[in-house]
């Protein structure tokens, strides 16, 4: 008589192991088969089938023996089949020339610089010249948090004057 | 058809070397955590009763040669002197210790028909590959 799934999965997880022979011995062709469909290398097909069962293998333990295997079993194949087509799949290299535009930014127009303080003038135009907030902060004496928020507010008001 | 025994073979093959290396890192991991604890508390007692025995704890149960009626009597003020002699941390660490090894050796008996049967398949598999 032949030995069912259910009483194999249980001797499995008593830890008999040599019955999981019996379940290789079973599927192994079916899925063979059914990977065979899809696949036409004999190497990938033998791999996934292998994986399949080592996988299955692996969660033997929180397998519901009450369960069917056979669509378990398939289940796995699907997973297995997703990740060697994702493993597989044809990649486009990047061209290497990658254009860069450089913008460069416009000289600051005195015109522009009438609707501003004295102070945001003076700190803006040293920032033009390549001070860092810092350098401004030591040379006016001033926090750099106020530095900061007086070249955001210089920015603000050239972009309003520039909108209309 | 010999291809697919072939497969079946290596697919075998493949488990068993899994299982092997399972099973191994199971059983080793269990019997240092084991040994490590039975050795801790080894020493741990030991220390323990050094201690008690230089401060002459041990007097305090001495009570238990008399008759009936004086151990009713001393019971509880004994009891309670001989605790708050011990000393606390060393023994809440030794009480800890003999807990995990309770829990391993519970862990061992739940699991041991289990391992029991997994080493009998692996020894039969690998004398039946090197015959």
């Amino acid at each position: 008589m032949e030995t069912s799934d259910k009483e194999i999965i249980i001797k499995i997880k008593q830890g008999e192991i040599d019955y999981f022979t019996y379940l290789v011995k079973r599927y192994s062709s079916s899925i063979y088969r059914f990977i065979g469909l899809k696949i036409k290398k004999k190497e990938d097909i033998e791999d996934l089938v292998q994986n399949t069962f080592i996988s299955f293998y692996r969660a033997i333990d929180k397998f519901n023996e009450e369960k069917p295997v056979k669509p378990y079993l398939y289940q796995i194949v699907q997973n297995e089949l997703k990740m060697f087509y994702r493993r597989y799949k044809p990649i486009m290299p990047l061209k290497e020339e990658i254009i860069i535009e450089e913008v460069e930014a416009e000289p600051l127009d005195d015109r522009d610089l009438v609707a501003l303080t004295g102070m945001e003038k003076r700190i803006l135009i040293l920032t033009g010249e390549g001070f860092t907030n810092e350098e401004i902060a030591k040379k006016f004496k001033k926090p750099l948090n106020t530095v900061k928020s007086i070249i955001r507010r210089a920015r603000i008001k050239l972009k309003i004057k520039n909108e209309k | 058809m010999k291809s697919n025994k072939k497969l079946e073979k290596k697919i075998i093959d493949k488990v068993y070397r899994l299982e092997a290396k399972k099973t191994a890192g199971y059983v080793l991991l269990r019997l240092f955590l084991g040994l490590f604890f039975i050795l801790f508390v080894f020493f741990l007692s030991s220390a323990l009763i050094d201690i008690l025995n230089e401060q002459n704890s041990f007097d305090l149960l001495d009570f238990y040669r008399d008759d009936l009626e004086v151990i009713k009597r001393y019971f509880i003020s004994n009891i309670s002197d001989f605790y708050r002699e011990l000393p606390q941390p060393l023994t809440f660490i030794l009480l800890a210790s003999i807990l995990v090894v309770l829990v391993l050796t519970g862990f061992l008996i739940k699991n041991f028909n289990k391992i029991k049967n997994r080493l009998i398949s692996l020894y039969k598999f690998y004398i039946n590959k090197t015959k």
